[in-house]
């Protein structure tokens, strides 16, 4: 039982200190030659401008939720795309139900305007 | 796997009253936004007519369906889940009906407060029903995230806000503690289905002859997790915070609804998966219960405002109802399941009369309940009536439920845990007798006398009904609670 939670902390120890030694090794070995440019933050390729800690817009977030929920609706999917064939007409069912729940929460903020920027 | 319908409709008929109000919610949310002018046309009276046949309907498809395990033995259909199912719709119909008023002040979002309201009654009754730690988890959850929401309802005032944001960060600490423990019983039985885990534990006794160091660990993460439910002390500090900033129909469901779907899913966990451990955490739940009466009743005295004060008080009655817990059998379970009926009539009652009254008055004060009887006799009297069944006296019904309790304890030879009980009941006393006092003196007239709307007289008639029958003919009720606890110990 306690040798069982001890393998898990050997786990752990060893995860950590494999990532610790490797960034270690490349401190070690890397050239270090900063500038401007190289230190500045990468934006998809934009000039940056002005800081990143400022206040975002609380809209952002309604729409970081609404992404996370067809997210997770999308790797749920997945698995029960490639096991379709051995699940059956249940799992076809069970999943309709998921994504009329999905499709609810969606019409209910579509319709409260939350889709609309202003 | 073979597709088997039988057992695929003997499955989903133990469940179909929770699916039917789950769709039933959905359809009042939606009515909210699809109706004309977003829902704000509707009247708030016609969402809670729908609401209330949504319940009702559910309510008498409950008593209806038969029992039954299903899913493989996660969610059992048996006497306990129907009297705790039937006891958290008998919570949200008083509600809704009492929402009536406060919830017509708020202007916006009037229908997603009912749907809402609906969506947490789905999750308790999910949550009464689990023997599956992770479906239990998610009942609690989807009880919980609404009720976030449905606190920090009026969120143009600061109080509600706070109460919200209160609520959602010790609710997500007290789900991470339960989590945490429901992890290392996992890890310790290899089971998260309750007779899994109490098999597991025998093995693990049987095999050293003693509890593994971790498995007290889990059990006392547990109990934190629920104690944080429950709103035990210590764990009650959310409490009359929230309370007082929610909407006080709100408040009444948290005290109400909330703790009755915990207190069966603690009857279940702790009685039925982790009964052979007991001597792990009964001593535990005796200073747990202990603590709760003193702190609460003790606190409750020095509050000025009548929904802190309730809220301290409910911490209280949370511990008078674990006093029953310290009786791992089915005479503790049964007294515990009949206080918890008694509660929801006395304390549902107690908040409909600040709800009354702050609809008239605008206020939670105590001071302001002066001379109350001479301005509305009927608030008056229901209230006296609620406050004394809450303190314990004949012949209400929160005589007998505390009588029961402490039987228990004292058979159990909890005499201590009685004293304490006792004690506490008599400072209990103090706090309930000078709201009384004070709405029935001075007998000077003060300006403006004030009628009950009828939604309001027939939700207080109701819980001082529920209140009276209990207390005076308790034989059938008793019964009822009786075959509740009966299906935790098949054995007894």
């Amino acid at each position: 039982m306690v040798s069982d939670f001890a393998a898990v902390a050997v786990f752990l120890i060893v995860g950590v200190g494999f990532v610790l030694f490797t960034l270690l090794l490349s401190k070690i070995f890397r050239p270090s030659d900063p500038n401007p440019i190289k230190q500045s933050t990468y934006e998809c390729g934009e000039e940056p401008f002005g800081p990143s800690w400022i206040q975002f817009n609380v809209r952002f977030y309604i729409f970081a939720l609404m992404f996370v929920i067809f997210d997770v609706e999308a790797i749920f999917l997945f698995p029960w795309a490639i096991a379709y064939q051995s699940l059956g007409l249940f799992a076809f069912v069970e999943m309709l139900i998921f994504i009329s729940i999905l499709l609810f929460g969606l019409a209910y903020a579509w319709k409260k305007g939350l889709l609309k920027w202003y | 796997m073979p597709f088997d319908i039988v057992q695929f409709y003997a499955d989903w008929q133990t469940i179909l009253p929770e699916c039917f109000l789950l769709v039933w919610a959905c359809i009042v949310t939606m009515a909210a936004v699809f109706s004309r002018n977003s829902g704000e046309g509707t009247s708030t009276g016609t969402y809670a007519i729908w609401t209330l046949i949504g319940v009702l309907v559910t309510a008498v498809w409950v008593a209806l369906t038969p029992d039954g395990t299903a899913f493989g033995g996660t969610f059992v259909f048996d006497r306990l889940a129907v009297l705790f199912k039937e006891i958290v719709l008998g919570g949200v119909l008083l509600t809704v009906i009492s929402s009536i008023g406060p919830v017509d002040r708020m202007k916006l979002h009037r229908g997603e407060f009912f749907g809402l309201l609906l969506f947490s009654a789905v999750g308790m009754m999910l949550m009464v029903s689990a023997t599956e730690l992770l479906l239990l988890y998610i009942a609690i959850e989807l009880s919980t995230v609404t009720l976030f929401v449905l606190a920090a309802y009026r969120k143009a005032n600061r109080k509600s806000a706070e109460a919200g944001l209160k609520y959602v960060i010790l609710g997500g600490i007290s789900s991470a503690v339960l989590l945490y423990g429901v992890a290392l019983l996992y890890g310790m039985t290899g089971s998260t289905e309750l007779a899994g885990i109490r098999n597991g534990i025998g093995d693990l006794f049987m095999a050293s002859g003693s509890f593994p160091p971790g498995l007290t660990m889990a059990l006392l993460l547990l109990l934190a997790g629920f104690g944080f439910k429950l709103a035990l002390a210590p764990f009650h500090m959310w409490a009359p915070d929230v309370y007082e900033g929610a909407p006080t129909p709100i408040t009444a469901y948290l005290s109400v609804a909330s703790k009755a779907a915990a207190v069966a899913a603690f009857l279940r966990v702790f009685f039925v998966g982790l009964e052979s451990s007991q001597t792990l955490w009964v001593q535990a739940v005796a200073v747990l219960a202990a603590l709760a009466m003193i702190v609460g009743n003790v606190t409750a005295i020095v509050q000025s405002n009548i929904k802190r004060m309730l809220a301290y008080s409910s911490v209280a009655q949370i511990g008078y109802i674990l006093v029953g817990a310290v009786a791992v059998n089915t005479w503790g379970a049964t007294s515990m399941t009949y206080y918890a009926m008694a509660y929801l009539f006395a304390n549902m009652g107690a908040f409909i009369c600040v709800i009354a009254f702050s609809n008239r008055m605008g206020s939670d004060e105590i001071d302001d309940y002066a001379a109350l009887s001479r301005r509305s006799p009927t608030i008056a009297v229901f209230f006296s009536i609620f406050l004394l069944s809450l303190a314990g006296i004949p012949p209400t019904a929160g005589f007998l439920a505390k009588y029961y309790v402490f039987l228990a304890a004292i058979n159990n030879g909890y005499l201590w845990l009685v004293i304490v009980g006792l004690l506490t009941s008599v400072i209990a006393l103090y706090y309930y007798a000078t709201v009384i006092r004070k709405m029935f003196f001075p007998l000077d007239q003060p300006e403006g006398g004030f009628p009950v709307s009828l939604p309001l007289t027939i939700a207080l008639s109701i819980s001082c009904l529920g209140v009276l029958l209990l207390g005076v003919f308790p034989g059938p009720f008793v019964d009822l609670a009786q075959a509740a606890a009966a299906m935790l110990m098949p054995g007894m």
